[in-house]
């Protein structure tokens, strides 16, 4: 990179091209400079090259392990040429995998862990042809420690082993101590690269064993795994550090070898809970496969660039960290790794077979690459999620979704069920009141004794059948069939049709007629006289005869069924709403007649306040009337826009004052040649209590540190004991200290919203200010005055709770000035002293 | 509300004045040392680089970082102490 040769100007223009506004360049500022037009340079890159990366890709897959690490051999020489030369740089990129930042390293600790321990298991599990070039830089490299060869599950374990230790490595050196590193740092010493690497690999032998202990627990790994997921998901700084280094070993893995290593890791992350899914079914996942490698070698490239910028700690060495990045640091970072771990490495491989079994036998808990770039993290979970996840997510909504439709169903059916039950139930009653007929039969059927036994049958059919045809009669009739206009059926009617019935009821008629007299029960027949409603005692007096149970139809009986109802529900409805609106009405009344009152008494007490401040001021001014017209009081009382709304209340008032008030008396004055009705004050001075004399009377003590927080907290404030509400009188007192308040506060412009909470006995006012300096400066203004006698108090308060009380104040953002026209008592005498004053002048 | 050391609560409460960069909140001994070596030898010198930065808290704790050798948590610390600094008296 040609950045050194920048001018400062030139690189002043470089970093405004992208958008990004610097400050001045200077000696101080240049490297921080140059590092920001790095990161936008390798951000732009980044954008470009995506999608060209997986061409490289595989064309770098071609290579064999050897030509990696040959290849991986000169760039180790640059990079120790390099870290020689700038020895910061050096310490930075290999501790560029370890960031000092402490809070992240155990989570990316852990992610490593993850990262390699996923790698084994899915390398292990894999046979595929595609591994096997990805596995031959491990091989490569596993080479220069004599391994023999072996299966691709051993290369695997190897190459994640060592992957993984070099990740370890560069993550473990993060998750050193803070003060290991602070060594590293406070030392300031440039350390030599072998200095560096005896460092790092001695950490790392001590980091190992205790990652062994860690990652042994294959519970730990995936809980860790899930942990750091969340934990990746907290913070961006958490994240922004976290995806640095984990894509730095990323990083320095790929070198063109690294990349593709890298690129197996992650894709072999990603492989791996495809391959956890697939374990019971088939295992062919080449297209899975390079979808993954493809993805991953776009999130790597991604992560690189994106990662590299912010990655650098001590990074004087911006420049080569960049330049190197792809090739150096990796390589060196692997060199280190190989040449480190080349003794102490091989007695570790076992412990990570062992482990990677472990890991395949927990596979379901394996909770895949979020591990990789935290800024990737949402896209590489939305991406790689494990499918069984997935499916375990899908089966529990479905379940979920299944279980609340069977619940819905349920309530749903239920209800119907009750709805028909009562339905039927209606329908059934109606049935049986029409069916009432059965007991009537039942008295017919048991006629008395005293008829003749051989009559008997006939006389029960007879009447049976007269029964039948009346409440039929009747029924219709009821019903409204236009062919039976009478309800009743005449004697000879009956008898005709009961003859035509049957020609043995002839001679029967008059016995069973006699018969329904004697019997006395109702047994459905009615039998009416000429007269209606005169008990029939002789068959002879008969003249008609009616059904008392008629029968009808059943639609019929429902539908008379149901206009009763609805005529019921109407009347019923009807009268609730007449009772309820002259219920409101009274109300409505009630409260009108009270506010009345009120402003009224209101009234009365600002034209006593008036009269007395003018009685006063007559005292002292001799020239003054001392009266005043009634008009003009009224008029500079009541605005003019008031006036016809207030007229009436004015005239309860004036009588009022005129029945109640011994101290005004009215009269009857000639003021320039006109007759007035005037107000006279007669009542000598008294000290009068300046009742609402809501003014600021100083500090009590001033404000440092001891009685007050140092910065404000919260744009949110609580004011106490502004006043005491049982002594309050008058109507606005709570505009009078609202007005106080912002008076107080005129040079602050920030207040949105003062509420003044008038039953509080505390006597609070809640203020929100626009932020939190300008609550501060408030709190400065208030906090400790003398108010109308009382100690001003007033403390913070938090925002969610201000805006749960008082939500109109959310969406205040206007700041409140203090008006001049206040409506309390004192301006108005003021505004009418002014303007009597005002007057006279005029006048004369 | 974040917690702050005191340190930080004793140099954002008033103006610095001539205070040293050990005064700064994040900037100990060794730190401080390395940044005089700097020649950053008062707090308001660091300030003035703060300011040269355009008051950029994440360029402020990288600088920090590049140039002594700084953690993150120490640099940040340092970068938030001044940013209060100036939203107080600047």
């Amino acid at each position: 990179m040609a950045s050194t040769q920048l001018t400062d100007e030139e690189l002043f223009l470089e970093l405004k091209r992208f958008g990004f506004t610097p400050g001045p360049v200077t000696e101080n500022t240049r490297p921080v400079y140059l590092k920001k037009l790095k990161k936008l340079r390798e951000e732009q890159q980044q954008r470009g090259l995506r999608p060209g990366k997986t061409r490289t890709i595989g064309a770098i897959n071609s290579t064999t392990g050897g030509g990696s690490t040959v290849a991986s051999r000169p760039v180790s020489h640059d990079v120790t040429h390099l870290n020689t030369s700038r020895r910061p740089g050096r310490k930075s990129s290999l501790l560029g995998f370890s960031s000092d930042e402490s809070d992240a390293e155990t989570p990316l600790k852990r992610k490593g862990l993850g990262h390699s321990g996923r790698a084994n298991r899915s390398s292990s599990s894999q046979q595929q042809p595609k591994i096997r070039p990805a596995s031959t830089p491990s091989v490569a490299i596993k080479s220069r420690y004599d391994h023999s060869a072996t299966p691709s599950s051993n290369f695997s374990l190897g190459q994640n082993g060592e992957r993984r230790v070099s990740l370890g490595w560069g993550v473990g050196d993060r998750s050193r101590s803070d003060a290991g590193l602070r060594r590293y740092d406070d030392s300031g010493d440039e350390d030599n690269y072998e200095e560096d690497m005896e460092k790092k690999s001695r950490s790392l032998n001590g980091r190992g064993a205790s990652r062994l202990n860690a990652s042994k627990l294959a519970g730990d790994y995936s809980d860790s795994d899930e942990e750091e997921v969340s934990g990746l998901g907290v913070g961006d700084p958490e994240c922004d550090r976290l995806e640095p280094r984990r894509n730095h070993p990323s990083v320095a893995l790929s070198s063109d070898v690294t990349d593709r290593g890298s690129a197996t890791d992650g894709q072999n992350t990603e492989a791996t809970p495809r391959r956890f899914l697939n374990m019971g079914g088939s295992q062919g996942e080449d297209e899975e496969e390079d979808d993954l490698k493809r993805r991953d070698f776009s999130r790597l490239g991604d992560s690189r660039s994106h990662t590299l910028p912010r990655k650098p700690i001590y990074g004087s060495l911006t420049e080569n960290h960049k330049g190197y990045t792809g090739k150096n640091s990796p390589a060196t970072g692997e060199d280190g790794a190989s040449r480190s771990n080349s003794t102490e490495l091989r007695p570790r491989f076992s412990t990570y077979s062992g482990l990677s079994q472990t890991y395949r036998r927990n596979h379901s808990n394996h909770t895949p690459a979020p591990n990789h770039s935290c800024g990737h993290a949402a896209l590489k979970r939305n991406v790689s999620a494990p499918e069984d996840e997935l499916l375990q997510q899908f089966k529990r909504e479905e379940l979920a979704s299944s279980g609340s439709f069977s619940a819905h169903y349920l309530s749903m059916f239920l209800l119907t069920a009750a709805c028909l039950f009562f339905v039927l139930l209606g329908l059934m009653y109606l049935r049986m009141r029409g069916s009432g007929a059965l007991e009537v039969d039942n008295v017919i059927n048991s006629p008395p004794p005293e008829f003749d036994t051989p009559n008997k049958d006939v006389i029960q059919k007879l009447l049976l059948s007269l029964h039948d045809h009346l409440a039929f009669v009747a029924g219709q009739h009821d019903c409204g069939d236009p062919n039976h206009p009478n309800r009743s059926v005449s004697i000879d009617e009956a008898s005709v049709y009961l003859l035509a019935q049957n020609k043995s009821f002839k001679g029967l008629i008059n016995e069973s007629l006699d018969w329904i007299i004697q019997k006395g029960q109702d047994v459905g027949i009615r039998l009416m006289g000429a007269v209606p409603d005169e008990p029939v005692t002789k068959v002879s007096e008969i003249a008609r005869l009616e059904s008392t149970h008629p029968k009808m139809s059943f639609t019929c009986r429902f539908r008379r069924a149901f206009f009763t109802i609805i005529n019921r529900v109407l009347l019923i409805a009807v009268v609730a709403g007449c009772v309820w609106s002259v219920v409101c009405y009274v109300k409505y009344r009630w409260r009108r007649d009270e506010t009345e009152t009120r402003q009224m008494y209101d009234m009365v007490e600002r034209i006593i306040d008036v009269m007395k401040t003018h009685g006063e001021a007559c005292q002292e001014n001799q020239d003054l009337q001392p009266y005043l017209p009634i008009p003009h009081v009224r008029d500079s009382l009541v605005q003019p826009q008031d006036r016809s709304k207030m007229k009436k209340i004015w005239e309860r008032a004036v009588s009022f004052l005129s029945a109640n008030e011994s101290r005004i008396r009215t009269e009857t004055q000639r003021i320039g040649g006109a007759d007035f009705l005037v107000w006279r004050w007669i009542q000598p001075s008294l000290n009068c209590d300046k009742g609402s004399s809501k003014v600021w009377q100083g500090k009590a003590f001033p404000l440092d540190r001891r009685n007050s927080p140092p910065n404000s907290l919260t744009p949110c404030l609580k004011i106490r004991n502004m006043f005491d509400p049982v002594m309050e009188v008058g109507e606005n007192w709570d505009l009078a200290i609202r007005e106080a308040i912002l008076e107080k506060c005129s040079d602050n412009d920030g207040i949105v919203h003062i509420a003044v909470d008038k039953t509080s006995r505390e006597g609070c006012v809640y203020v929100k200010c626009l932020s939190a300096e300008y609550s501060g400066k408030a709190f400065k203004a208030l906090h400790g005055s003398w108010f109308d006698g009382k100690l001003v108090t007033v403390k913070y308060l938090r925002l969610d709770r201000y805006h749960q009380r008082f939500p109109q104040a959310q969406g205040c953002s206007t700041p409140l000035k203090a008006s001049g026209l206040a409506t309390s008592v004192t301006n108005t005498t003021a505004h009418l002293q002014h303007h009597s004053s005002a007057s006279s002048p005029g006048f004369s | 509300m974040s917690t702050t050391s005191q340190k930080h609560r004793d140099f954002v409460g008033e103006p610095m004045a001539d205070k040293p960069v050990t005064a700064l909140s994040g900037i100990g001994e060794t730190l401080g040392k390395k940044l005089e070596e700097n020649g950053f030898d008062k707090a308001y010198v660091v300030l003035g680089q703060f300011l040269l930065l355009r008051k950029d808290t994440e360029m402020f704790t990288d600088w920090l970082k590049d140039s002594i050798g700084a953690n993150s948590r120490q640099a940040s610390s340092c970068a938030q102490c001044l940013k209060e600094w100036c939203d107080a008296f600047l």
